[in-house]
């Protein structure tokens, strides 16, 4: 049996209000997401193409948070052990740990054998008129299982951000010899508990184009996806693509780190966000604010690297540009922090000017759901 | 041991006929009563039915027990995958008599591809299979839980009232004895004939209804015995099926905890697995291509903000760890020692490696 405190920060909702205030928070937040997108496309951080990309990934998560609400719809509200209880990550992040993705997605690969097996809602609701009116009692057990048709019927209706969202390719251009692909890929990562949106410019230079290759793109596909940690570093991730798949040439990587969210209701982060949270002591819809990262590493040039084997081609490798102060750190040209948060905290955060919240770029969500991008 | 897919099979078979066996001793006590209700009084649940189900249930519990040990054998494919990652292949060792360096890359390329993704989902599905068995079998003994205590219920107002009329019997029995007394001593000392016959015939309707009262008595003796028998057997039942159901939820409790430990733990391997190859081999290559002024400029700058860095990080870690750490133990000890105190015989078992001897 494994003796580990690694489950230590995972924190359950048991009480049936607060799991649902829970998700609410998280659909109203996921909701902004997609602004955010847009505002950094309009401001140039992001070409089209790119926003548009990072918006899908947004609606795909909040439809995968969707459909987790709708599954813990009854927790704490029928006996036993299932429905159960939603698990979070409490102390890192803020969002559902991994597993609950994990589990969401064996349920999505079955979930039209289970919607076949399941009485249909009509039916469920009638059931219950009945039972109210005959026997005097709480449906409980009905509506647990109408919670559980909706949530396989949301898993049927698709488009949701798996635990793994392997890697599609975008044509952009033909540059010469080359073909330029944009690559994007989304992962949860298990072990800070945070979705992961990886964007990838390469040029190809193989005979046959990228997506249409039956040989390099499965194996690139494994690759990137395997090497998807939160823990490995661009220059580690990228550096590695470079070396082991052949006549691709990663131009820039960027991953974009969704989260954590901060909120002094639900989680128990410490920092300055937190006490800024903590003052701003504002109502259930204001008490949260989301920070997300772009790390972003670029290619300075190409250096050749010798032939593969004695009789095979000449190959180049990338020489990345690292930020000269942290790059050794970050393994990445730059990195770039911003944070969502409603205007009340934004308030409260611009009276109290924590040094160390100065760099963030801030989203400022207002009346309406208007977003105000500030410095 | 029997892969896992049979002992499934094995358990749902026996989990099928678990229910049935309950449920026949449930329908068993339904008729009782409708028998009750209709007037007899022979009540046919025997003890010895009681045992078989229970012999039932604890085999099948047993096997559950098991499979949930079971899924540690499951997980010993994990432990194959992760000595993989770290030890060279046969070919990779060839490659090193002639260059380390070669086959040093060569293993970094295959743990770069490396991924346990399929075995974690593997075994949530699995566990996630179990606890839908277990799940089943709690809803069942709920349920027929349910059924017999309303049952119970009101057997036990029936019982009161039965008990309350008995009294009421035997109190307007023992109120006739008085009367038949003067009247046999009114009887002894009346000299008139006619009067006398008057008195007697009184006296003898007087002792028609004591017997009848009496016959009264009997009957509802009778009965609240057999509902006394009743409601025991129905007690009894009750009793079991609440342990039974007990015994579901510790099955399910530590099955539960298990499963998440383990896909933590086995995640946080491979990423430090992965983790590792940025330490040695990723960065040297850039740093190749790099101005060597450049780069002691980056090493010297970084290793202040690198400082800073981990102390902030170190604190909030341990912050968080203090807060929980305590907690979630206790929640796994208690797990833990439900589940040894239940299954005391199936651990020890199992440690033995000790299967069908």
């Amino acid at each position: 049996m494994p003796e580990t405190p690694l489950t230590d920060d995972h924190a359950t909702l048991t009480d049936p209000i607060a799991a649902r205030h829970y998700f609410d928070a998280f659909a109203r937040i996921t909701g902004h997401l997609a602004r955010v997108a847009a505002e950094l496309e309009a401001e140039g951080t992001l070409v089209r193409l790119e926003a548009r990309l990072l918006a899908a990934h947004a609606g795909r998560l909040a439809a995968s948070f969707r459909a987790l609400s709708l599954k813990y719809l009854m927790t704490g509200r029928v006996e036993g052990p299932l429905p159960g209880a939603p698990a979070f990550d409490r102390v890192d992040s803020g969002f559902p740990v991994a597993q609950e993705l994990m589990t969401l997605a064996i349920d999505a690969a079955q979930a039209e054998a289970s919607l076949r097996a399941m009485p249909p809602a009509a039916e469920l609701k009638d059931r219950m008129v009945r039972q109210i009116l005959n026997d005097l009692t709480v449906p409980g057990r009905l509506q647990f299982a109408l919670s559980q048709r909706l949530y396989h019927e949301a898993l049927v209706a698709g488009g949701l951000f798996l635990p793994r969202n392997d890697p599609e390719a975008q044509w952009v251009e033909d540059t010469g010899e080359r073909r330029r692909f944009l690559v994007h890929w989304a992962v949860y990562d298990t072990q800070a508990n945070l979705p992961l949106v990886y964007l990838m410019d390469l040029e190809d230079s193989g005979a046959t184009a990228l997506p249409a290759d039956p040989e390099r793109w499965p194996q690139a596909q494994a690759h990137l996806v395997a090497q998807s940690l939160g823990g490995l570093k661009l220059l580690t991730i990228a550096g590695g693509f470079d070396a082991d798949v052949p006549d691709l040439h990663p131009k820039r990587l960027r991953r974009i780190t969704l989260g954590p969210m901060h909120s002094h209701r639900f989680t128990l982060q410490s920092g300055p966000i937190a006490e800024v949270l903590r003052a701003a002591d504002a109502p259930e819809a204001e008490d949260w604010a989301l920070v997300w990262t772009i790390e972003d590493l670029t290619s300075a040039r190409e250096e050749a690297a010798g032939r593969a084997g004695w009789f095979g081609r000449e190959t180049v490798r990338q020489i990345w540009t690292l930020d000269p102060l942290a790059g050794a750190e970050t393994g990445a040209t730059a990195m770039q922090r911003m944070m969502i948060l409603p205007e009340r905290v934004a308030q409260v955060l611009a009276e109290m000017a924590r040094p160390g919240l100065a760099p963030y770029r801030k989203f400022v969500v207002g009346a309406g759901g208007r977003l105000v991008a500030t410095r | 041991m029997a892969d896992f897919e049979t002992q499934i099979r094995d358990s749902q078979a026996q989990v099928a006929e678990a229910q049935a066996k309950i449920a026949a001793v449930t329908q068993t006590i339904d008729t009782a009563r409708q028998r009750l209700d209709a007037g007899e009084s022979a009540i046919d649940i025997e003890t010895a039915t009681l045992e078989d189900v229970h012999k039932h249930t604890d085999l099948m519990n047993a096997n559950i027990a098991e499979l949930i040990m079971g899924l540690d054998d499951v997980t010993a494919g994990f432990s194959r995958d992760f000595d993989e990652m770290r030890n060279k292949t046969g070919w990779e060792s060839v490659v090193g008599w002639f260059s380390d360096a070669k086959s040093e890359s060569m293993r970094q390329e295959r743990l770069r591809g490396a991924s346990i993704d399929d075995k974690l989902q593997d075994l949530i599905a699995k566990s996630d299979t179990i606890v839908r068995l277990l799940q089943g079998q709690l809803d069942m003994l709920n349920a027929q839980k349910a059924r017999v205590e309303t049952n119970l219920t009101a057997t036990l107002s029936e019982r009161e009232e039965t008990v309350a009329a008995l009294e009421a019997v035997r109190r307007e029995v023992a109120a006739m004895d008085p009367a038949i007394i003067d009247l046999e001593n009114r009887i002894g000392v009346e000299q008139d004939a006619a009067a006398r016959t008057r008195l007697e015939s009184e006296l003898a309707e007087l002792n028609r209804r004591y017997n009848a009262l009496v016959q009264d008595e009997q009957v509802k003796l009778a009965k609240s015995q057999t509902l006394e028998r009743y409601i025991e057997k129905g007690k009894t039942w009750v009793d079991s099926l609440q342990n039974q159901a007990a015994t579901q939820m510790v099955l399910i409790n530590k099955l539960q905890t298990d499963t998440k430990q383990r896909v933590v733990l086995y995640d946080a391997l491979t990423s430090s697995l992965k983790t590792a190859q940025q330490q040695d081999v990723a960065h040297r290559i850039n740093e190749i291509g790099v101005r060597t002024d450049q780069e002691a400029q980056t090493a010297m700058a970084a290793i202040g903000a690198a400082t800073n860095d981990r102390m902030a990080d170190m604190m909030e870690a341990h912050e968080g760890q203090m807060v929980f750490a305590r907690d979630i133990l206790e929640q796994k000890a208690r797990a833990d020692e439900r589940f040894m105190r239940r299954f005391a015989a199936i651990v020890e078992k199992h440690d033995k490696n000790d299967y069908g001897a």
